[in-house]
């Protein structure tokens, strides 16, 4: 059972990777996501009045 | 000769010699041997009654060897010097030939009269040496003393084609070749007779069919009987081969002589053995279907520094199949058939090697082996300190075994059998578990280094198929952007590239050089997707430093520093940059290049350590269990005797 398990995980890592270098998911070394702000004066603020 | 009818010279009554090389015959009314010569019929004198036996043989059965068939014409009963019997079986061929079915332990042995060569004799019985090839007998396979001894003529019983004289001790030797060959010389003729066969199958002969007698009556008559010292009552499971027999009440070691006990003396258990864990009696159907019954437990030891280590050997039966062993050792269990001591190949006895049915097996141990304690019936003579050099060899699971002793060499193949497979055998639950690693233990990880690691050669595989599919790197953007000098020196400039089109799923990676010498830059750039504003951020510092000392020119850093990005949506992108200098009064030019589908390995590298971890590790364990494999041996693995072990168990003139 437990050598089952093993190549069951053995070629889903064969697969992650098949799988990412296809979509070029990277293990990458730096990087961090964000969004632009949007400009304040397209915020509908309009000076509290 | 011819066949003869006549009147028994001892009682008159009518006897019949039906084979015509028949020289003796039993008189079935009197028991007396009537021989067969010259001048007429004569007495030679009473024969015991044949010890009843659970054999599968009868006078009076046909079977066939070689096309020819025979006919069971006679039976002696030999008994052995050491106790038990062993039964020869005369068989009377059609077309004249006379041949000898030996019985002992079960197993069958074939022979025919071999006449010798003119000129030729074998060595003589005092000559005989245990292992030695004796070239002088014609045979297919050099044929090897594997056991030489006395005999006494027993009983008898129907026709014998020798005169045979009752009580008569004799010499013989028994000789084993490959395959199955078998020989006995005679030595109580002179010069000495050869007999040349095989051991054979009852299937092979012709007599298949032939099962064990039942012998209910016998066993009812042994259950009735009682211990001499203590009147307790015992049973014997096999009294027609029963030569010792302990009292389960008083612990006596009585002697089995044709079913009458006699007190030998009361056993102790040794210090510091441990108990018997399977009991006298159980029976368990092993692989092969043979069902086995524990008779008889030995609790033997061997001396190695000073230090005694116990081990127990269980005595099975099956009446069609005969004796066999299930060793106990460090709850362990092996099960132990004999072997054909032809059939092993050393160069010496002590050999590092041993080669059986094509396998090398190698010397793991080599020590006397004492009887310490025993319980039980056997079917030889057994003594407390009864001593025999061992040898063990192994190739796990199979363990071949060696027993010397005065006058026999005897050689076992041994089977490891797993604690759960000995508890599904008896039917039972909770047998100790077994401590460190059996001598011939298999290692059952080996699947996480072979078929396990399949994995990995798969991984390079794809990886280098992959190559051409996720495509070669390709650059997407490669500017210089002049970064003007800073107001003060923590204050930032910034500045955006030129848009570039990004591919979908391809990585992103994002070199800047800057001119700094001696000095650094801090570069915060942003990959900014022009239709969803999403951003991803990247810090790339730049440093450079060379100067030269007393060791000469060095440098410290470099001109160029990258960050790499996972895959991002395809689209069009502009870089934002933002940067900081040490020498933030003068303008900063920085070169940055945009490539994707750069092959940086670093997904390949992280599957095979992910993948190589395991088979690692089953290496590490495969290797630890060797160690402790080995670590209990006198030997090494290559065969060289443990350093440790210098001091032999046996003195230098054994």
């Amino acid at each position: 059972m437990l050598k089952k398990l093993y190549l069951v995980f053995g070629f889903g890592v064969l697969g992650l990777y098949t799988t990412a270098s296809m979509l070029g998911w990277e293990v990458a070394n730096s990087g961090s996501h964000s969004r632009l702000g949007v400009p304040f004066f397209y915020s509908g603020f309009h000076g509290g009045k | 000769m011819s066949v003869l009818q006549a009147n028994c010279p001892s009682c008159g009554a009518p006897i019949e010699f039906k084979a015509g090389s028949t020289l003796v015959l039993v008189c079935p009314f009197c028991r007396s041997a009537v021989a067969r010569t010259d001048r007429g019929l004569e007495d030679i004198g009473k024969v015991a009654e044949i010890v009843d036996s659970e054999s599968p043989l009868r006078l009076g059965l046909r079977g066939s060897y070689n096309g020819n068939t025979f006919e069971l014409t006679g039976r002696a009963q030999m008994k052995h010097e050491l106790g038990g019997v062993w039964d020869e079986w005369y068989a009377t061929f059609s077309n004249g030939w006379v041949g000898w079915l030996a019985e002992a332990q079960g197993r069958f042995y074939l022979t025919f009269y071999q006449p010798l060569p003119q000129g030729v004799v074998v060595p003589s019985f005092n000559d005989l040496q245990l292992g030695q090839v004796i070239s002088e007998i014609p045979s297919q396979t050099p044929l090897m003393v594997q056991e030489r001894g006395h005999g006494t003529t027993a009983a008898a019983d129907g026709e014998i084609p020798y005169k045979l004289t009752p009580g008569e001790l004799f010499a013989y030797a028994d000789l084993a070749g490959k395959n199955n060959a078998f020989a006995t010389i005679d030595y109580s003729i002179e010069p000495a007779w050869v007999f040349v066969g095989s051991q054979v199958t009852l299937a092979e002969i012709g007599l298949g069919d032939a099962k064990p007698v039942q012998r209910e009556a016998r066993s009812v008559a042994a259950a009735a009987a009682s211990c001499p010292n203590c009147g307790g009552p015992l049973s014997l499971t096999a009294p027609d081969k029963a030569e010792r027999v302990t009292c389960p009440n008083c612990d006596s070691l009585l002697d089995v002589n044709q079913g009458n006990l006699s007190y030998l003396k009361t056993l102790t258990p040794p210090v510091g053995a441990p108990d018997f864990v399977a009991p006298i009696g159980a029976s368990g159907t092993f692989p092969g279907g043979v069902e086995f019954k524990i008779i008889g437990a030995v609790a033997r030891s061997v001396t190695i520094d000073g230090m005694k280590y116990f081990w127990h050997e269980y005595l099975l039966y099956n009446p069609t199949v005969g004796f066999r062993w299930l060793v106990h050792s460090d709850n362990h269990w092996n099960f132990v058939e004999p072997v054909n001591a032809a059939d092993v190949e050393t160069k010496f006895v002590g050999d590092t090697t041993a080669i059986f049915n094509g396998r090398t097996y190698r010397i793991f141990q080599d020590a006397p082996a004492v009887v310490e304690y025993v319980k039980g019936e056997f079917y030889w003579r057994v003594e407390q300190g009864e001593t025999v050099r061992a040898i063990d060899y192994i190739d796990p699971p199979l363990m071949l075994s060696q027993e010397i002793s005065g006058n026999e060499i005897n050689w076992s193949a041994g089977t490891y059998m797993p604690n759960d497979q000995i508890e599904k055998i008896f039917g039972i639950t909770g047998l100790p578990k077994p401590w460190g690693v059996a001598p011939n233990q298999p290692f059952t990880g080996r699947f996480y280094y072979t078929w396990g690691a399949l994995p990995l050669p798969l991984l390079l595989v794809v990886a280098v198929f992959m190559i051409p599919i996720a495509g070669l790197t390709k650059t997407v953007e490669n500017e210089q952007i002049t970064l003007p000098p800073l107001q003060n020196a923590t204050t930032p400039q910034t500045a955006f590239s030129q848009p570039f089109e990004l591919k979908a799923n391809r990585n992103v990676r994002i070199t800047a050089s800057a001119q700094v010498d001696n000095s650094w830059a801090d570069l915060d750039i942003d990959l900014i997707n022009d239709q969803s504003q999403e951003v991803e951020s990247v810090n790339i510092p730049v440093e450079y430093y060379s100067g030269s000392d007393e060791d000469g020119p060095w440098t410290e850093g470099d001109k160029a520093s990258d960050a790499t990005l996972s895959s991002l949506p395809g689209g069009k992108y502009q870089l934002k940059i933002e940067g900081t200098w040490e020498k933030w009064q003068t303008p900063m030019p920085v070169q940055v290049k945009v490539e994707q589908a750069v092959n940086r390995g670093v997904n390949f590298l992280c599957a095979f350590i992910v993948l190589l971890l395991v088979p690692v590790f089953g290496f590490f364990r495969k290797f630890s269990f060797e160690s402790s494999r080995w670590r209990d041996s006198m030997f090494t693995a290559s065969g060289a005797r443990n350093s440790s072990d210098d001091s032999s168990v046996y003195s230098s003139d054994d």
